[in-house]
């Protein structure tokens, strides 16, 4: 229960700010002018992104010749930047799902922005998979079963790519849903705060009249439960179903029954570090340092070390199994992953995911915003790398040694991968200036400012141990109920 | 919408105990309580108020089995009936069964989570009555930032102005007065 003024846990606000300072800090960006360097960060998005819009522009054009895929490797950085880009957005649904059922109170800072980056991420993931089909404006299409005149034909509900497309769309449309629905409460106070007449007009729209109403509240809130219980097993479902791409096909080093949870870990791991990038830099520009405190962070550096542990124990499961398998393909895969030709992305993806989360276990590196911030980029790198190793080492060496070759990505790759990155930041810019970064009221739920009874009762109750006497009604009955 | 608008006495709180607690006492003396309006869900006052639990579980449940029902028709369906008067496009891959239910489980289980969660979303706006350009019907200041406020009907049963006004002072009130529905 948010209301309990724990002795051991500090608190999750700094500063003891008013109800309403909550507010004025977080809406302050949304109301002033940008500043300068929100100005060149967008400039600089946004060119990236053009770029890579024309990049997919000339390919669409000129067709997928212009990608460096060969017929050995069929899939390159296209299907690497879709799973890298779909693992980023677990964290997201992760904090403010998962840690919702946990309740665990610090996600409340932190779970707007970080579902904010789950849709921008998925959308850059979805990217991928449509114009790696060449022709998509046919594709995009054929993939959902939909009574047509070629039949009508039906998509084939047996194979992975198809579940694939269930999972992201379905993924996509809840993360959005539930971003929107957590999203009400605080526009109708940017609504109520609205200087200008057009701003009142469209956080009045958005805002679909929510008046605070407590009888709102109550449906208000099993709402937000039932979607973050659906949430939770639907982004396992998701990276469990993308892992399938590859473990239910027949090639050495994708052909295992590790894959789903690999993949999970791995996209847990690779979201935090992107959440931690993009907080770190927002908490800092926006002026927010004491709603995301330095505990937000190190409590995302926990769960860097503990996922960075459990990819790096996939990893060795991995080799164990190759071996301990007999199958002569599957120790050939993964020899030649430490030893072959891409032995350097290999040893890339170990050191960036494996030994250098390592440093995490020290409080003093956990607590050091420089050192975070460096390590949270050397994870997505890794994380990158390793989605790279998976596809295209297992198919650069196959079962016809005529047939071997290796893979040299163009520029056309190479910008496309740089403008989803235009795309992902544009897309986070433009959102950390027109919604709040922060869902103002879970904040207020857990600061202390409006909770002066509590107070009061609880320094007694702990000093005379549990006394239940000490503990008023709403207390007890709170700490079964859910609170955001 | 041609509804009467109504008034309702108001009382003010600068804290969420004050409220929890105003609100036990009014509806404990009987007084016949509109709504409260607070800028986050204020856990307990749902008790205080008397509410009863929501039934959106319900719709959520309904939504996730329409999912699951509409997505085994569509697979068995589409992959597996071939009859003259209905009839899909059962396809040989691999040498499967037609009907292989565990690889219809990742789809049924994704329409499931969709529609569930599509339906309770959509029941939470029903229930509430939420819809774009709604306007607010009783609008109190601050409710959205940092008040907490209780809506007493004085039309309803059991009204009696002294003792509301006496309870909600009481209790902290910084403001006690008579507010109208706008919309």
């Amino acid at each position: 229960m948010s209301s309990h003024t724990s002795h051991l846990r500090e608190p999750l606000v700094v500063g003891n700010p008013t109800l309403a300072q909550i507010s004025d800090d977080v809406c302050a960006p949304m109301e002033r002018k940008p500043s300068g360097l929100w100005w060149a960060a967008f400039s600089v998005a946004f060119t990236v992104m053009i770029i890579g819009l024309s990049a997919i522009g000339y390919e669409f054009y000129t067709g997928i010749g212009v990608w460096g895929l060969n017929k050995t490797i069929g899939w390159g950085f296209d299907i690497t930047n879709f799973v890298f880009w779909v693992g980023i957005g677990h964290a997201g649904t992760l904090i403010s799902a998962i840690l919702f059922l946990f309740r665990q109170k610090w996600r409340t800072s932190i779970n707007r922005s970080a579902e904010a980056m789950t849709l921008f991420a998925v959308i850059c993931a979805a990217i991928f998979p449509l114009i790696h089909m060449g022709r998509p404006w046919f594709g995009m299409l054929w993939v959902f079963p939909y009574p047509n005149l070629r039949g009508p034909l039906w998509v084939n509900f047996r194979s992975p790519l198809l579940w694939d497309v269930f999972a992201i769309s379905t993924y996509f449309t809840i993360s959005a849903v539930f971003w929107f629905i957590g999203l009400i409460p605080d526009l109708a106070t940017v609504r109520d705060r609205a200087g200008t007449r057009i701003r009142k007009k469209i956080y009045g729209i958005l805002s679909l009249g929510w008046s605070g109403s407590n009888r709102h509240w109550v449906h208000y809130e099993t709402v937000y439960m039932l979607l973050a219980g659906l949430a939770t097993p639907l982004v396992l479902s998701v990276h469990t179903i993308v892992s399938m791409d590859f473990a239910t096909s027949i090639m050495p080093g994708w052909h295992t029954t590790i894959f789903p949870p690999y993949f999970v870990a791995g996209a847990i791991f690779s979201g935090f570090a992107m959440v931690l990038t993009l907080l770190i830099i927002t908490r800092k520009v926006l002026n927010i340092e004491h709603l995301i405190t330095i505990n937000h962070l190190e409590n995302m550096c926990k769960v860097i070390v503990a996922t960075g542990m459990m990819v790096g124990l996939a990893y060795a499961t991995e080799f164990l199994i190759a071996w301990y398998s007999g199958s002569n393909y599957e120790g050939f895969t993964f020899i030649n992953r430490a030893k072959g030709p891409y032995a350097w992305a290999y040893w890339t993806m170990v050191s960036c995911n494996v030994l250098s989360p390592q440093v995490f276990w020290f409080k003093k590196m956990r607590t050091s915003v420089p050192v975070i911030f460096v390590m949270s980029l050397v994870v997505n790198v890794g994380m990158w790398f390793e989605r790279f190793v998976i596809i295209v080492t297992s198919l650069h060496r196959d079962y016809l040694p005529s047939s071997w070759a290796m893979y040299s990505p163009t520029w056309v790759e190479y910008t496309t991968l740089l403008g989803t990155f235009g795309i992902f930041f544009t897309a986070f810019l433009v959102f950390t200036r027109v919604l709040p970064v922060i869902a103002i009221g879970e904040v207020k739920s857990v600061s202390q400012f409006a909770k002066k009874g509590h107070a009061k009762v609880h320094p007694s109750a702990s000093a005379s141990g549990l006394d239940p006497e000490a503990m008023t009604d709403d207390e007890a009955d709170g700490a079964l109920e859910v609170s955001p | 919408m041609s509804r009467e608008l109504k008034t309702f006495l108001v009382g003010v709180f600068e804290e969420e105990d004050q409220i929890i607690a105003a609100t036990r006492a009014v509806v404990g003396a009987g007084l016949p309580v509109h709504d409260c309006f607070t800028p986050y869900a204020v856990h307990g006052l749902d008790h205080a108020q008397k509410l009863p639990r929501s039934k959106l579980t319900y719709v959520c449940f309904g939504g996730g089995l329409l999912g699951f029902l509409t997505a085994i028709t569509l697979q068995v369906y589409t992959q597996g009936i071939e009859t003259p008067l209905l009839s899909g496009w059962p396809l040989i891959i691999g040498g499967k069964p037609f009907i292989p239910l565990p690889a219809f489980v990742p789809v049924t289980f994704e329409l499931t989570v969709l529609f569930g969660g599509l339906i309770s979303a959509a029941g939470l706006l029903a229930f509430c009555r939420l819809y774009p350009g709604k306007k607010v019907p009783l609008h109190i200041d601050g409710v959205t930032n940092d008040r907490f406020a209780i809506a007493l009907d004085p039309q309803g049963q059991g009204w009696n102005e002294a003792r509301a006004r006496k309870l909600l002072t009481d209790h902290g009130a910084i403001e006690v007065a008579y507010v109208g529905e706008t919309a």
